[in-house]
């Protein structure tokens, strides 16, 4: 078979996630297809599939199947996952009005904008990252707390006296900035401590390939990125304040 | 005792929580008789319980055959939300007079996802599956303070969970199926064919373009992959180490991580990386799964430039 045909898998995934067909289905057809296009036979030969006949594309000798890496690596990566545990909890306390306190809570602060609360969000988040925590910020921070907090104070700076009455456009585009507020603190705040796993890792790998590197060097030469992330971030925060306010406007003019 | 007590620490404890949790939501849903998919969504999720709370101990052969039936349950539609419409009935009065000691249970949560990685660094233990451990445990303990501070139901509570769960839907397991299909990318050198490619195409002796290709390689891979983490040796070992570090004696460590970074806004762009761009989408039940991606486009094209420019300035000038 040639080569070329493994990067069948990638096209599997683009073509159907361009179409919007079922994420899951697309993912697992593409993880078959590229393990069959390498080689790689469906199962190990080992276990209920070890005396059977060596089919083409069933069973191999010596080689791990397809469907038992599916299974392993998802039974070894549940780690992700663990934020299901949260959800009772966060939904007992949404039901008795988190979100809404929430929003009350950050409407004591006059100077407090969407843009600015995402500002110091992502500052938090640095701050973890130099501490050496590293931890899934959007169940245990943005859904309970940062989102409904910038619901509130969008509410207070567009004048809409009303819970749930900020325009539904908007409250997409806020969503989206507290989740990317989120994202940027952690991906770039993490490489602030030699103790976190992507400096462990490329101190790994150098070291590998023969490189003995200092971790913190790693540190030091990532603070320039952390800077720009957190002047980056800021600026399009204070921009997604300005758009907000903008739009307001032209609504109350129509 | 010690056995016990590093028993109950292991993240194997928590995935039985998880698991139990995931089995109750299930129950909710066979019983939920307005479910518009009832069996399909049930089974859906008494799959992923018995997967989360057997994954340790089932061959892995089955656990991949478990995975295949749920996708074939959500390829087939029939995993959907429930009828229950908790937020018509949302007991709100009640909240009012609780005031600020609302955010008590969810506090509880970080605070002993802390605590615990604190506790596991001080003697010793791998902080990381600290912050896991505490993650369970932590919500275990919010779930009480939640039970106590609104004496609401436990019923009441998980059909809260199931609620929230439901309304996220299949989505929650892409992070898990694309971490296996990285596993098998990986088995599959899908890698040393990209890197091999970038190789093929960079006129050598012009390190501008050089650092281009290497950026533009490890975000491209990462967008793959959806795991810059995944990406990063892959990038090093084909492109980095061989045209950039060699030939031009580059200092490594300054070379190696803003390669690593330029991956990252590779990860700010795809939908691969689904627990940070697809998952907290749905998490705040928005109407676009791509809304996430779209708002971090621009920060993660400026910051991905950023990165090439820098790289090649340390080069020329350090």
């Amino acid at each position: 078979m040639p080569e070329w045909l493994k990067l069948g898998g990638i096209a599997i995934v683009v073509i159907g996630l361009a179409l919007r067909l079922r994420t899951t289905l697309v993912v697992v057809t593409a993880a078959i297809f590229t393990g069959l296009a390498a080689g790689l036979p469906l199962f190990s030969n080992e276990g209920i599939f070890a005396n059977l006949p060596q089919l083409p594309l069933l069973v191999r000798e010596g080689q791990t199947g397809i469907i038992n890496m599916l299974g392993k690596a998802f039974a070894d990566t549940r780690f992700v996952t663990l934020f299901i545990i949260t959800l009772p909890a966060v939904g007992l306390a949404e039901r008795y009005g988190l979100q809404e306190q929430a929003a009350a809570l950050i409407r004591r602060f006059r100077a407090a904008t969407v843009g600015r609360l995402l500002i110091i969000y992502q500052l938090f988040r640095i701050l973890h990252g130099m501490l050496g925590i590293r931890l899934n910020g959007h169940p245990a921070f943005v859904r309970p707390l940062v989102y409904p907090m910038s619901i509130g104070a969008a509410e207070a700076n567009l004048g809409v006296k009303t819970a749930g009455a900020v325009p539904a456009d908007a409250a997409e585009r806020i969503k989206a900035a507290d989740a990317a507020s989120e994202n940027y603190g952690n991906f770039y705040g993490q490489n602030l401590s030699p103790v976190q796993a992507g400096i462990l890792l490329v101190y790994g790998v150098m070291r590998g390939l023969g490189f003995e590197i200092g971790v913190l060097d790693l540190v030091r030469y990532t603070t320039p990125i952390v800077a720009a992330s957190v002047i980056l971030g800021a600026l399009q925060f204070y921009w997604l304040d300005r758009s907000l306010l903008s739009a307001a406007k032209r609504g109350a003019d129509v | 005792m010690s056995s016990l007590v590093s028993h109950l620490l292991s993240l194997e404890a928590v995935y039985a929580l998880v698991g139990t949790v995931l089995l109750v939501f299930a129950g909710l849903t066979f019983l939920d008789r307005r479910h518009s998919h009832r069996l399909g969504t049930g089974f859906f999720w008494l799959t992923f319980g018995v997967i989360f709370i057997f994954g340790g101990i089932l061959p892995s052969w089955l656990t991949g055959l478990l995975v295949i039936a749920m996708v074939a349950i959500d390829g087939a539609g029939r995993v959907s939300r429930g009828s229950d419409d908790i937020r018509s009935t949302t007991p709100l009065q009640k909240g009012r007079r609780l005031g600020d000691r609302i955010f008590l249970p969810v506090l509880v949560i970080p605070i002993v996802t802390f605590a615990t990685a604190a506790a596991f660094r001080l003697s010793g233990l791998d902080v990381s599956r600290g912050a896991l451990v505490g993650l369970g445990f932590g919500s275990v303990a919010a779930m009480i303070v939640g039970l106590a501070l609104t004496g609401g139901t436990v019923r009441e509570m998980m059909q809260a969970g199931r609620r929230l769960n439901e309304s996220m839907g299949a989505v929650n397991i892409l992070p898990q199926l694309l971490a296996s299909l990285g596993v098998i990318f990986t088995a599959a050198h899908v890698g040393d064919l990209i890197a091999g490619g970038i190789q093929q195409i960079v006129p050598d002796g012009n390190l501008f373009l050089l650092v281009l290709a290497n950026c533009f390689g490890m975000a491209l891979f990462t967008i793959v992959m959806g795991n810059s983490f995944a990406a990063f040796p892959v990038i090093a070992t084909g492109v980095l180490v061989p045209l950039i570090i060699k030939p031009y004696g580059v200092n490594p460590a300054m070379a190696a991580i803003l390669t690593l970074t330029a991956g990252s806004s590779g990860t700010l762009m795809t939908p691969m990386a689904a627990n940070f761009n697809i998952v907290p989408a749905a998490l705040l039940e928005m109407r676009d799964q791509y809304g996430v991606i779209k708002f971090q486009l621009p920060f993660a094209l400026t910051i991905w430039s950023l990165h090439v420019v820098l790289m090649w300035l340390f080069i020329k000038f350090l």
